[in-house]
C-alpha cells in the first residue's frame, strides 16, 4: 500500500516521540519534587534576614561583646541564600533540557509530517479509531505538550530572577507563587496525553 | 457540540466563535474538514484571514476537535494593529473566500518593535537582551506576517507586551516562519503606522483646557521651583457642565497635547454586582494609573462621577457609601508625590458627596457653560473646517441664531446642513457645496438638546402682526419693550438702558392678549416657554416651586428667551389678598420673584468660562458688537398676561419685575373695523355689507365677540339659503347682532382703566 506509506511513516515517529516525552516528564516531575523544600528554605531564610534587620543589637546587652556581629549574620545568611539560589538554578537547567529534548523531537515528528504533507489524504489524517487518536490530533497534542513546557518553563525562570534580597517579602512569598505556576497551567496536561496515546503506543 | 453538518453548506458562510480556552496563545484557526479541503490546506498551514473589521491576522490551520463544519475559530495573536476578533461582541460571520492559504518560508532575519509592559515598581527600561530573549520565545515557531502585531498571551510573564512586525528577510509578506535559526534583532524606530493621531482642534474651550493643561505641565516644567516653594500641586479638577459641552473631548485633547498617557474610565463600568466589587475596581484602575504614572505624566480621567459618588447619608446607601469612601481615601492617598492628575467630569455637581469637593481631593472646579455666541462660533470654524462651504455661510449669523446650542448640538447641526446638501443638490453630487439655505434647512431639524426637556416648549401657530386688528400702538409697545433690546442691543447700551425684565399685558378677556403674544413669539425668533397651571401644579409638596425654577433654568440656558405666563392671575396668589396662610400659590409667587429679580444666578447655569463674566464691564467698553450681543442676551424676558391685575401681589408689579405694564384696550371703532375685516377676509361677503356700519354698533364688542359675531352672520346665512348660500349679507349681520351680545361693560371697563391711574400709572388708553 504505497499510500499509507507516508502516514505510516509519520504514525512511526508518533510512536517514537511519545515514550521521549513520558520518560522526559519523569525527570520533569522529578527536577520539580526537589524545588519546593529549597524554595522553603530560602523563604525561612528570608525570614531570619528580616528578623535580623528588626533586631537592634545594640539594645541587647549580651549582644554587645560582639561589635560586627550584624555584618557577619547577614554575610552569613546571604552566602547561604546563594547556596540555595545556585541549587536552584541547578534544578531550573534540568527543566531547560527536558523543555530543549522535548522541542527538538516534537519538531523532528513535525518535520516527518511536512515532508509527507503532501501525499497523506485530509482524511486519513483525520481518522480516529477506537484504539488509537487522529494523526492530527495526536500532532497538535505534541505541539500543546512543547508549549507547555516552554510556558512553565519560562514562568519559572521568570519567577527565580525576580530574586532580589532587597524585597524579602517577595521571598517570602515565593514557595506559594512556585506552586502557583503549576496550578494556573494545565497540571495534568502531560499525563492526560499520555494516557489517551497509551493503546496507540501498544499496538 | 455543533451537529455534523455534512458537506459544506452552499454559501460558504463560515459562523465565527470565540476561541476555546486552550486553543488561546496557540495562534490557531480552528475549521471543519470542508473548509480545509476547500482551501488544500495541512495542518498547520499558514492562513490570512481578512477580518469584517478591515483588518487581517494570521493562523495556523486546524482541524476542529469535533470534526463540524461551518463553523470558525481564531485565535488572534498575531493580527494587523487594531484588529479586534479577541473582543467579546465580535461575534458574526466570515466568507470562506476571506481565508487565503498563503506561502510561508522560514525567515532568515526578522526586525520587531517592542511594545514592553508596564511594570509595578520597575523603573527604566528593562534590560535590552532580556527582550531580546522575551521576544525570541514569542516568537518560536510561529508564522508571522509583516505589520502584523504579535501579542502576549495575557498571563504571560516577561518584560514584552507585543511585538510589532517591522522587516525581515526574506521579506515576510504575506507571511514568513521564525524558526530556531532565525537571526531576530530589535528595531529601535517604531512601525510607521504608529503615526499620533491628527489633533482634534477645540472650539471656545480654550481657557478650560489651558487652566487643565497647567495642572499637567506644572511639575514637569518646575519641578525644583514647586519643590522649593515647598507646594503641592493642585492634582484633581472637577469638570461640571451640561451635557454635550465637550467635557471628555477637553479631556482628551489636553491629554494628547501634553504627551500625558490618559486613563479614562467612566463611572458606571465600575460598578459590580457582587458586594465590595466596585471598590475593587476603583481600587485597580487607581493602582494603574500610579503604574502609568511611574512612567510618563498621567491624567486618569473618571466620567460620570456622579454615578460613582452619589451624595451619602440617605437611608439604604450602604454600598454607595463604601464605594464613595473608597474613592475619598485614594484620591487622599494618592496625593503623596503623586504623578496622576484626576479629573472628574458630571453634569450633576450637586449630586456628588461634598467631601469630594476639596482641596485634595477635586481642587479646582471647572464649569463649563453652554457656549456663548463667540465660543460657539469658535467651535463652528472647528467644524467646519474641513467642509466644503461656500463663501456666503456667514458663520457669525449661524453662531447668533444657535443660542443655546453646545457643541454636540452644533455638530449635529453641521452634519445635517451636509447631509442635506447632498441629498438635494442635483447639479454637483461629485464634489457637494454646503450653502446657507442648507444651513438653515438643518436648523429647523436641529433643536439644542438642552431644550428637548424643557417643560412648557410650545409649537407655536405663526401669527403675524398684521394678522392682529387694531391696537397699533400696543403692538408698538410690545415691540419697544421686548423685540428691540433683542434686536439692537447696541442702542440700548448707548442710552444708558438696562435691559427689561417683564411685561405685564392686563386687559379685559378676548382682547387678543394672547394672540399678541403668538405675534411675538413669531417675530422674535428666540427660545419661546410658555407655563401654565397644568404644567406646574402637582400634588407633591414643593414640586410646583421645583418644576417653576426649572422651568426658569431651562429658558436661562437658551437665552435669549421669552416666558409667557398666561392667566397669570391664577398661577400666583396675592400675599396682599389672600389670608389663608401659605398655599401653593403664594410658594409659586416667591419662586417667581427670586428668579426675576435674585441675587444671582447658580453656579452650574454659568456661561462660557468664569473670566467672561468678570469681564463684563470691560467688555462694554470694547464696543464689539458680538459682546455687546452677549451681555444683553443673557436674560429671560418674562411676559405675563391676565385680565383681573387687580388681585396679582404688589410686589410683583415694581419695576425690576413686571416693570412694563401694558393695558390692552378693549378695541375702539377703527379697531373693530379692522377685526372686522380679518374676520371676514375668508367670508364670500355681499356687496351691500358695509362693515363701517357694524365696527359702529358693535360698541363693548372685544376682539373674540366679533369674531362670533361674524361667525353668526356666516351660520345664518347658510340657515336661510340652505346649503347653497353663497355670500353672507348686511342682514345677516343685523340679525346675529341681536343674539350675540358684548361681553363686556362700562362698569368693568372703568375699573380696569381706573386700577393703575390711581396708582400713578397713566398708560391707558381711550376706547
Amino acid at each position: 500500500m504505497t499510500q499509507d506509506q507516508p502516514l505510516l511513516a509519520v504514525q512511526e515517529a508518533l510512536r517514537k516521540c511519545f515514550p521521549v516525552v513520558e520518560e522526559q516528564q519523569g525527570l520533569w516531575q522529578s527536577a520539580l519534587r526537589d524545588c519546593p523544600p529549597l524554595l522553603a528554605s530560602l523563604s525561612n531564610l528570608a525570614e531570619q534576614l528580616q528578623a535580623a534587620q528588626n533586631l537592634r543589637f545594640e539594645d541587647v546587652p549580651s549582644l554587645r561583646a560582639f561589635p560586627d556581629l550584624q555584618e557577619r549574620l547577614r554575610r552569613k545568611q546571604l552566602a547561604a541564600g546563594d547556596t540555595l539560589l545556585d541549587r536552584l538554578g541547578e534544578r531550573l537547567a534540568a527543566l531547560l533540557k527536558v523543555r530543549d529534548v522535548v522541542s527538538s523531537h516534537v519538531e523532528h515528528v513535525l518535520q516527518v509530517y511536512e515532508q509527507h504533507a503532501d501525499m497523506i489524504s485530509l482524511d486519513a489524517v483525520l481518522q480516529a479509531s477506537a484504539a488509537s487518536p487522529s494523526v492530527a490530533e495526536m500532532l497538535e497534542w505534541l505541539q500543546d505538550i512543547e508549549r507547555h513546557y516552554r510556558s512553565l518553563y519560562l514562568k519559572r525562570k521568570y519567577l527565580l530572577s525576580s530574586i532580589q534580597w532587597g524585597d524579602l517579602g517577595n521571598i517570602q512569598a515565593l514557595p506559594k507563587a512556585w506552586d502557583r505556576i503549576s496550578e494556573d497551567e494545565h497540571p495534568d496536561l502531560v499525563r492526560d496525553i499520555l494516557l489517551n496515546v497509551s493503546f496507540f503506543l501498544e499496538e | 457540540m455543533a451537529p455534523d453538518s455534512g458537506p459544506f453548506p452552499e454559501g460558504p458562510l463560515l459562523k465565527l466563535l470565540p476561541v476555546d480556552a486552550r486553543d488561546r496563545g496557540t495562534q490557531r484557526c480552528r475549521l471543519g474538514p470542508a473548509a480545509l479541503r476547500a482551501l488544500g490546506a495541512h495542518l498547520g498551514s499558514a492562513v490570512e484571514i481578512s477580518l469584517p473589521d478591515g483588518g487581517s491576522c494570521l493562523c495556523t490551520a486546524w482541524p476542529r476537535r469535533d470534526g463540524a463544519d461551518g463553523f470558525v475559530q481564531l485565535d488572534p495573536q498575531c493580527a494587523s494593529p487594531g484588529a479586534a476578533v479577541g473582543a467579546p461582541g465580535s461575534r458574526g460571520s466570515l466568507n470562506l473566500s476571506r481565508l487565503r492559504l498563503v506561502p510561508c518560508p522560514p525567515l532568515r532575519l526578522l526586525a520587531v518593535w517592542p511594545v514592553l509592559r508596564e511594570l509595578a515598581g520597575v523603573s527604566g527600561a528593562p534590560n535590552p537582551a532580556a527582550v531580546l530573549e522575551a521576544a525570541q520565545e514569542l516568537l518560536r515557531n510561529r508564522p508571522v506576517s509583516l505589520g502584523h502585531v504579535v501579542a502576549a498571551p495575557p498571563g504571560a510573564p516577561g518584560p514584552v507586551a507585543a511585538l510589532h512586525i517591522v522587516s525581515g528577510a526574506p521579506n515576510p509578506n504575506p507571511a514568513g516562519l521564525v524558526t530556531p535559526h532565525t537571526h531576530i534583532s530589535l528595531s529601535g524606530l517604531p512601525p510607521s503606522e504608529e503615526e499620533p493621531q491628527p489633533e482634534v482642534p477645540l472650539g471656545g474651550l480654550s481657557e478650560a483646557a489651558d487652566s487643565l493643561r497647567e495642572l499637567l505641565d506644572l511639575p514637569l516644567s518646575y519641578p525644583r521651583a514647586l519643590a522649593s516653594l515647598g507646594l503641592e500641586v493642585p492634582r484633581g479638577v472637577l469638570l461640571a457642565g451640561p451635557p454635550g459641552v465637550g467635557k471628555t473631548q477637553l479631556v482628551r485633547a489636553v491629554a494628547r497635547k501634553a504627551g500625558a498617557e490618559l486613563l479614562a474610565v467612566s463611572a458606571p463600568s465600575l460598578q459590580g454586582s457582587r458586594p465590595g466589587e466596585t471598590e475593587e475596581n476603583v481600587r485597580r484602575v487607581f493602582q494603574r494609573a500610579q503604574e502609568l504614572a511611574s512612567r510618563r505624566p498621567t491624567l486618569l480621567f473618571l466620567d460620570e462621577v456622579d454615578a460613582l459618588c452619589p451624595r451619602r447619608g440617605g437611608p439604604h446607601q450602604a454600598p454607595e457609601s463604601r464605594v464613595v469612601a473608597q474613592v475619598l481615601t485614594l484620591l487622599d492617598g494618592i496625593s503623596g508625590g503623586r504623578e496622576v492628575v484626576v479629573v472628574g467630569a458630571t453634569n450633576r455637581p450637586d449630586a456628588l458627596d461634598p467631601a469630594l469637593r476639596r482641596p485634595g481631593r477635586f481642587d479646582r472646579e471647572i464649569v463649563i457653560g453652554t457656549p456663548t455666541l463667540r465660543q460657539r462660533k469658535a467651535i463652528l470654524q472647528v467644524i467646519t473646517s474641513k467642509m466644503p462651504i461656500s463663501s456666503q455661510v456667514d458663520l457669525s449669523l449661524l453662531a447668533e441664531m444657535t443660542v443655546g446650542y453646545v457643541g454636540a448640538d452644533l455638530t449635529a447641526l453641521c452634519r445635517e446642513a451636509a447631509m442635506h446638501a447632498l441629498l438635494h443638490s442635483e447639479k454637483n453630487q461629485d464634489n457637494p457645496m454646503i450653502d446657507e439655505t442648507d444651513f438653515l434647512e438643518a436648523f429647523k431639524k436641529i433643536q439644542p438638546s438642552s431644550f428637548r426637556s424643557v417643560i412648557g416648549l410650545m409649537d407655536i401657530k405663526p401669527v403675524g402682526w398684521e394678522q392682529i386688528g387694531g391696537l397699533e400702538d400696543v403692538k408698538l409697545k410690545l415691540k419697544q419693550s421686548i423685540e428691540w433690546p433683542l434686536k439692537f442691543p447696541r442702542e440700548f447700551v448707548r442710552m444708558g438702558l438696562t435691559e427689561p425684565k417683564g411685561v405685564l399685558l392686563y386687559g379685559p378677556p378676548g382682547c387678543a392678549k394672547t394672540t399678541l403674544v403668538r405675534a411675538l413669539a413669531t417675530s422674535c425668533h428666540c427660545s419661546f416657554v410658555s407655563v401654565s397651571g397644568a404644567d406646574l401644579f402637582s400634588p407633591f409638596v414643593g414640586d410646583s416651586e421645583k418644576i417653576l425654577s426649572q422651568v426658569f433654568r431651562q429658558a436661562r440656558a437658551n437665552t435669549p428667551a421669552i416666558v409667557f405666563l398666561d392667566e397669570i392671575d391664577s398661577i400666583l396668589g396675592s400675599r396682599s389678598i389672600s389670608r389663608t396662610g401659605c398655599n401653593v400659590q403664594e410658594r409659586v409667587l416667591s419662586v417667581l420673584l427670586n428668579e426675576l429679580d435674585g441675587v444671582g444666578l447658580k453656579t452650574i447655569e454659568r456661561r462660557g468660562s468664569k473670566s467672561d463674566q468678570h469681564g463684563k464691564y470691560k467688555e462694554l467698553e470694547k464696543n464689539e458688537e458680538l459682546e455687546f450681543q452677549e451681555v444683553f442676551n443673557s436674560n429671560v424676558m418674562i411676559v405675563a398676561a391676565t385680565n383681573r391685575p387687580d388681585v396679582l401681589d404688589d410686589a410683583l408689579l415694581r419695576p425690576g419685575r413686571l416693570d412694563k405694564i401694558i393695558y390692552i384696550p378693549p378695541p375702539d371703532e377703527k379697531g373693530r373695523l379692522s377685526i372686522l375685516k380679518v374676520c371676514t377676509k375668508n367670508m364670500p361677503m355681499g356687496p351691500d355689507i358695509s362693515l363701517e356700519n357694524v365696527a359702529a354698533d358693535t360698541c363693548f364688542f372685544s376682539g373674540a365677540d366679533l369674531g362670533n359675531l361674524c361667525k353668526e352672520a356666516a351660520l345664518l346665512a347658510l340657515q336661510e339659503n340652505g346649503l347653497e348660500a353663497t355670500t353672507v349679507k348686511q342682514e345677516h349681520f343685523l340679525e346675529s347682532l341681536k343674539t350675540v351680545k358684548p361681553s363686556l361693560s362700562h362698569k368693568d371697563l372703568t375699573l380696569y382703566k381706573n386700577l393703575f391711574q390711581k396708582q400713578g400709572f397713566s398708560n391707558l388708553e381711550d376706547i
